[in-house]
């Protein structure tokens, strides 16, 4: 049938070693778990290790135990918990915002927002290497999309000049770029949208528990204070957790917790993740210099052995190690030669990066041992 | 330079392609992507002082294809 004809996906790339929808059989401990084999693994946005911290289980189980799995409805009718109410709260007071609401995913949480707040007569200026839950949101919209040169302040501000006749124009970015660990020069953006009457719009989903003194993200990382723009950030990355949070200034977020489709017509983020959330904020507003401290030791440490092994490595603000691999064949190759050593990495080729461009990224949790760092310099060296 | 040499460079410009490109370049074979074309898209509309709809060139498949459209609606 034509239909299906259509849609049949090529697998020629992944037909020798296929690195996407690897089963894992384990939490994310050290070693996790695939195919009955001990892996190291490199590849979960997991900065902080805390996702299998047995603190936050037990939050988790506890919270299971008060109001079962699931409160099987919307935010706006029965899935709003006192507890839902709290984290939203303390994510608010984390981030250093007025105010904030919880949607199921990231992904939802970038849809929905433009979904909701963003008309055909505005603009959004967005930089090259956004993210895809960006774009796919701005698309959907159908208004004037112009990007801008990743991190590349002038031409930001060129377009910002020639921008005019809209009604709200959005300058819209990452904090940081996941694929390559860049940070976007977000004082200068903010900055430069006040010149303009722009509004900017911050994804720190790579951001949050990661960077600024205390892991509270982009904002504190730039000392940005009375922010005026919009936030929004993944709680399944350092959060350790699912989710996506947005956040702002208290009039934008009462609006959207009645105007966003993405949060009142899914069923509410559930109690045990709720739980999980608010735990590991508490762990990070503890524990936050001695886990980072950790995150960023063993991120030196990799980067320089592969320096050292002759990697062509992205430069890179955040604890993400990311090699250049060239061509989506090469990528494949080299992510399989770490799994070949059982170390399981993460390979970006196009569409996710541009043709050619492939990377196949690294990130060491706090959790893993010292040992097993040890391990992971030494496969550095066999396979370089 | 003609038109087409124009957007030529244009297109080579924005998307920082090496090779030299002709009209038949296949922009999915280029590795261009949509944030890419939009790039192509505001760099035309600042060298001809021109308004374009963004939509116009959403079934766009090689660089003949955006000459063929600003031709046709905008020149």
């Amino acid at each position: 049938m034509e239909f299906y004809q259509r849609l049949q996906l090529d697998k020629s790339i992944i037909q020798d070693f296929n690195p996407y929808y690897c089963q894992i059989e384990s939490g994310l401990d050290d070693p996790i778990i695939i195919n009955g084999k001990r892996f190291i693994n490199l590849a979960s946005n997991n900065y902080l290790g805390l996702a299998n911290d047995s603190r936050v289980k037990e939050a988790i189980i506890k919270s299971v135990e008060k109001y079962g799995a699931s409160l099987c409805g919307t935010p706006i009718a029965t899935g709003y918990i006192d507890l839902f109410k709290r984290v939203e709260e303390k994510i608010t007071q984390f981030i250093g915002l007025e105010d904030a609401i919880i949607l199921p995913s990231g992904y939802q949480a970038n849809n929905g927002l433009f979904n909701a707040i963003v008309g055909k007569e505005d603009m959004m200026i967005i930089d090259h290497f956004a993210h895809s839950s960006l774009l796919q949101g701005i698309k959907i919209v159908g208004c004037k999309i112009r990007p801008f040169l990743h991190n590349n302040l002038e031409h930001l501000k060129n377009i910002l000049e020639k921008s005019a006749g809209f009604r709200q124009i959005f300058v819209v970015t990452e904090s940081v770029f996941s694929t390559e660990g860049s940070i976007a020069p977000f004082k200068e953006i903010v900055d430069l949208c006040e010149q303009y009457g722009a509004l900017p719009v911050i994804d720190d989903s790579h951001g949050i528990g990661v960077i600024g003194k205390n892991g509270r993200g982009i904002l504190e990382e730039k000392n940005i204070n009375n922010y005026q723009g919009l936030y929004t950030a993944s709680l399944g990355k350092a959060l350790a957790n699912a989710g996506g949070v947005i956040a702002g200034k208290k009039i934008i977020i009462d609006y959207l917790r009645y105007s966003c489709s993405h949060l009142i017509y899914s069923t509410a983020i559930v109690p045990g993740i709720l739980a999980g959330i608010e735990k590991v904020l508490d762990i990070i507003n503890s524990d936050f210099q001695i886990i980072s401290h950790q995150m960023w030791r063993y991120y030196k440490a990799i980067r320089e052995v592969l320096i050292n092994a002759g990697f062509n490595l992205v430069s890179s603000n955040a604890p993400i190690n990311s090699i250049i691999a060239g061509s989506s064949k090469d990528t494949i190759l080299l992510s399989k030669k770490f799994y070949e050593h059982n170390i399981l990495t993460t390979p970006f080729i196009a569409p996710s990066v541009p043709q050619n461009a492939g990377k196949v990224r690294l990130i060491a949790g706090a959790n893993l041992k010292e040992e097993t760092i040890n391990v992971v310099l030494k496969v550095i060296k066999e396979i370089a | 330079m003609n038109l087409e040499e124009r957007i030529m460079e244009i297109v080579s410009e924005n998307t920082e392609k090496e090779q030299t490109l002709d009209l038949t370049n296949s922009l999915s074979e280029l590795g261009v992507d949509s944030l890419d074309i939009l790039m192509v898209i505001n760099a035309i509309e600042d060298e001809f002082n021109i308004t374009i709809d963004d939509g116009d060139f959403k079934d766009i498949k090689t660089i003949g294809d955006i000459l063929n459209i600003l031709r046709k609606k905008y020149f």
